[in-house]
């Protein structure tokens, strides 16, 4: 379980980034955080693996406060907290495979790693988390020769093969087109129901995320201004987030044909 | 239709920067009067006329056949000027990677001061004056040349690495960080695929530049074909001088251009 206490959030900058969030994330749900760009959604998810660090108040991880964790603590943290980005981060010149065992380093030796002996069954799970998003076949193929959609899954079977607790996703649809976007979100879905994981993704577009949430947090300026399960959701509840009318742009249409 | 203001396509320049650009002319000015004023032109010669040595170095080895069959016995010295020369690029390249990563600013924050001062302070040092150090440290022979060439490749080769460095793309060293790795992990496997091929492509341009250096090096008793090549200038043997010159010639553009296509293939 993921609790917020009146946590908040203040940016070298002077930015109040988030402000006093109570929130309790509950196992195995698979939460979507929407808000207008400059919401605050990255920080509150972030804020979760300590990307960055919250300013004020708490943030319990299975009741342990993790914005205490120091280096050590921290990285124990991030092998449990795993996360997929907007651009995928993979690196482009790696094969997949190596792509996706980067998951591992965080439970293998320094100079292990370094020499690349990794044990045989951390490849055998890195090679079935790549069947079950599909690509499999790619395992040895440069990352860069990969299309878009492609990449997002490789870096969704980077993050299960670190055999996480949660999943952070930031935006992790937002520079792929409108058929892509929807195969990658169900993918992430199945897994994540399949594992049942804690799952947190940010999605700044209505549609998507009506039809994947379990459940909505509506972040406006920092703060939360709604959270329900979906079946409370309806337009008003987006236009109260939004605090304005929902326009086209807000929605990505083209559900998977 | 009202009247459009005329459009220049420079800035419009200030009084100020008019001022600046005729001082900086008058001052260029002086200095290259001064410098064509103060330089002497005359020739003072030996007894041999200059063009009668350019003759002796250019000519002569080319057209005559008593020097043209002395080329192969150079090859021999030319091919142990660049191993010193490889061999000290080998050595400079692999030493210069952990410098090369203290000195960018992206992995050592505020570190980087201390590797780019040690860059800093070897590409001060000219290379003969590492290799006449070398000779009187290790005594004369090759071993001294590729001492040499090592120590001071590592101050550009460092230089430029830390450059490569500090442009790579961080976002998959982030995501390194997030999935748990620690920081020597995710230089291994975030930054380094990214930066190792340019690595290499300057270190192959650092080898060619290398040969040069380790022609020159043999002058101060460092190995290689530079010290035939100083011992024929000390005798006046200009047939010589310009027969070791072609061997050298040949060989560096050799290497030049078989180089310059691996680099081409590498980024």
């Amino acid at each position: 379980m993921i609790e917020f206490k009146d946590m908040s959030l203040v940016y070298p900058n002077g930015h109040h980034a988030l402000k006093n969030i109570n929130l309790k994330i509950n196992d195995g749900e698979f939460v979507v955080v929407v808000g207008m760009s400059g919401a605050g959604k990255s920080s509150l998810i972030r804020s979760i693996n300590r990307m960055v660090t919250p300013t004020d108040g708490e943030l319990l991880l299975d009741g342990e406060d993790i914005l205490a964790f120091k280096e050590k603590k921290l990285r124990h943290l991030r092998t449990n907290v795993g996360m997929v980005f907007q651009n995928y981060n993979l690196v482009k010149r790696m094969s997949v495979l190596r792509n996706v065992m980067a998951g591992r380093l965080g439970y293998t030796g320094t100079f292990r790693s370094m020499l690349g002996l990794f044990p045989q069954e951390d490849l055998q799970l890195a090679m079935a988390n790549l069947n079950r998003v599909g690509i499999g076949e790619k395992a040895y193929v440069r990352a860069d020769q990969l299309s878009g959609g492609q990449q997002q899954r490789v870096s969704i079977a980077r993050v299960l093969t670190q055999q996480p607790k949660v999943i952070l996703a930031d935006e992790p649809v937002a520079s792929l087109d409108p058929p892509t976007s929807h195969r990658v979100m169900k993918d992430l879905k199945r897994v994540s129901k399949e594992d049942n994981l804690t799952t947190l993704v940010n999605l700044h577009f209505i549609d998507m995320a009506m039809e994947y949430a379990d459940r909505i947090i509506g972040l406006r300026d920092g703060e939360v201004v709604f959270d329900g399960p979906i079946d409370q959701v309806s337009e008003k509840t987006f236009e109260q987030i939004y605090g304005r009318p929902i326009k086209d742009d807000d929605l990505l249409g083209g559900d998977e044909a | 239709m009202s009247e459009q203001p005329k459009v220049a396509l420079r800035k419009a320049t200030t009084r100020k920067g008019r001022i600046y650009f005729c001082l900086t002319l008058l001052i260029l000015s002086a200095l290259y009067i001064a410098a064509f004023a103060t330089t002497p032109f005359g020739v003072s010669s030996s007894a041999a006329s200059p063009l009668d040595t350019l003759r002796r170095i250019f000519i002569v080895p080319i057209t005559n056949m008593e020097y043209i069959v002395q080329f192969p016995s150079y090859i021999e010295l030319m091919i142990e000027t660049i191993a010193i020369a490889f061999a000290g690029v080998i050595v400079a390249t692999i030493l210069a990677i952990p410098v090369s990563f203290l000195a960018a600013r992206n992995i050592s924050r505020n570190f980087s001061y201390v590797g780019k001062a040690i860059l800093n302070i070897i590409r001060a040092i000219p290379e003969l004056i590492f290799a006449i150090i070398f000779v009187a440290a290790v005594g004369i022979g090759p071993y001294a040349g590729v001492l040499a060439i090592s120590i001071n490749s590592i101050g550009m080769l460092g230089k430029l690495y830390a450059e490569v460095i500090e442009s790579i793309d961080m976002s998959n060293v982030d995501a390194i960080r997030a999935s748990g790795g620690n920081r020597i992990q995710s230089i291994w496997y975030g930054v380094l695929p990214q930066v190792l091929p340019e690595f290499s492509s300057y270190s192959i341009y650092r080898f060619e530049i290398d040969v040069r250096a380790s022609t020159v090096l043999g002058v101060v008793g460092a190995g290689g074909i530079g010290t035939p090549l100083i011992f024929a200038t000390y005798q006046r043997n200009w047939e010589e001088v310009g027969m070791i010159l072609i061997v050298v010639v040949v060989f560096v553009s050799l290497i030049d251009i078989i180089s310059g296509k691996i680099r081409k293939k590498m980024v």
